[in-house]
């Protein structure tokens, strides 16, 4: 993310999804220039992890040539619980859809910002992603 | 519907329940009382089918079935409902979302279609108003940034919506001000068919004062001390489990 002119304001958000023995990595650059007064940036940057063999890296670059720049960094971690999926079980859903439900509340911020029936895609693509790879 | 015999389950080698035996037929209100650390929420997860209960001894039958065998989604399928003691959040699944996949599934596993979008809404209209639950509340993720009676009644909610044949309410009662205490027991009450038992989880007479229960079980140190009909409830809240514990201490009764 690039701030060139004045007043300018920009959210990233990521949200990385990390099963198996996956290792995934964040790599954002938020770039504010000289002249880019009053800019503004927020950063979230959340992992889901699936299982204990699974890890998530975060690695956030600020270059920020303006003094008068706020720029913030967020970044969380989290687990499916395993009180969460025993809690769907009971309510007559498996363990695999309890997944795929709660991976996509997870990834929902994003999903809704695609294109229609790119995001049913995507989250197609997803399930069928996870299909198998659950602790 | 339900027969337990001589139940024995531990917890990380811990013995829980030392042999329960228990019987409830369909159109019945039990109702399990005792003090903390009996075993009652643990005979909750039993039924339930929580893994890390282990059941070390004894059988359950449900509708003729081994209930033991049964994963918990598939008891859940076959009508048994859980109302947890603590229910979880679970952020970024809304209640609409998380519903529409339990009430389509149990409907799959009766072989019947799923419904339709809005026949579903429909029904989630019906029930809100049959328990008298806030409509904002579907729009909201499963109890995230609920208040504990809010969880409770959602619990009731899930109730109404899947109809089970074994609803087991654990401590539902816990945490609710005098007219949410009301809401859920007009609910259960609301939702009780002869062809339907519960089983109420309970530390105080305060909830069988509107859910009044056929048979009243007291659960001490994981076994079942004294069975009698709605008045040994009361019995209970003047006398206080105390009474119960010198009992057994005195050999009164097994």
């Amino acid at each position: 993310m690039t701030h060139i002119g004045k007043n300018t304001k920009s959210t990233i958000v990521s949200k990385g999804i990390s099963a198996g023995h996956g290792q995934n990595s964040y790599r954002g650059l938020v770039k504010v220039l000289k002249n880019a007064s009053n800019a503004r940036n927020y950063s979230q940057c959340d992992s889901l992890l699936l299982g204990d063999k699974c890890g998530a890296h975060t690695f956030p670059y600020l270059e920020v040539d303006n003094s008068t720049a706020i720029v913030e960094h967020e970044a969380t971690t989290s687990k499916i619980g395993e009180d969460q999926i025993f809690y769907c079980n009971q309510r007559g859903i498996s363990t695999e859809d309890a997944i795929g439900l709660i991976v996509n509340g997870y990834a929902r911020e994003v999903i809704n910002k695609l294109p229609m029936e790119f995001a049913v895609e995507a989250q197609k693509l997803l399930q069928i992603s996870l299909e198998g790879s659950v602790g | 519907m339900l027969i337990i015999k001589n139940l024995k389950a531990s917890i990380e080698g811990k013995s829980i329940l030392k042999g329960i035996s228990l019987e409830v037929k369909p159109g019945e209100i039990h109702a399990i009382m005792g003090p903390n650390g009996s075993g009652k929420s643990t005979l909750a997860a039993v039924l339930a089918g929580r893994e890390f209960v282990e059941v070390t001894e004894g059988t359950i039958t449900y509708s003729g079935k081994n209930l033991l065998e049964m994963a918990a989604e598939d008891r859940a399928k076959e009508g048994i409902f859980l109302g947890f003691q603590y229910p979880i959040e679970i952020p970024g699944v809304s209640m609409v979302n998380f519903m529409k996949t339990a009430v389509n599934e149990h409907r799959k596993h009766k072989g019947l279609e799923p419904l339709s979008a809005s026949d579903f809404l429909k029904m989630m209209r019906d029930k809100k108003e049959l328990v008298e639950i806030d409509s904002k509340l579907a729009n909201r993720s499963v109890n995230e940034g609920f208040s504990g009676g809010e969880k409770k009644k959602n619990e009731i909610f899930q109730m109404a919506m899947l109809e089970p044949k074994l609803a087991i309410l654990d401590e539902t009662d816990s945490g609710l001000d005098i007219d949410a205490l009301r809401i859920v027991a007009n609910g259960v009450n609301k939702l009780k068919r002869p062809d339907n038992s519960f089983i109420i989880i309970t530390h105080y007479q305060r909830l069988l004062d509107y859910i009044v229960p056929d048979v009243v079980h007291v659960l001490y140190d994981g076994r079942i001390v004294k069975t009698a009909g709605k008045e040994l409830a009361l019995e209970l809240e003047e006398k206080g489990y105390d009474w119960i514990k010198k009992e057994v201490e005195n050999n009164v009764i097994a």
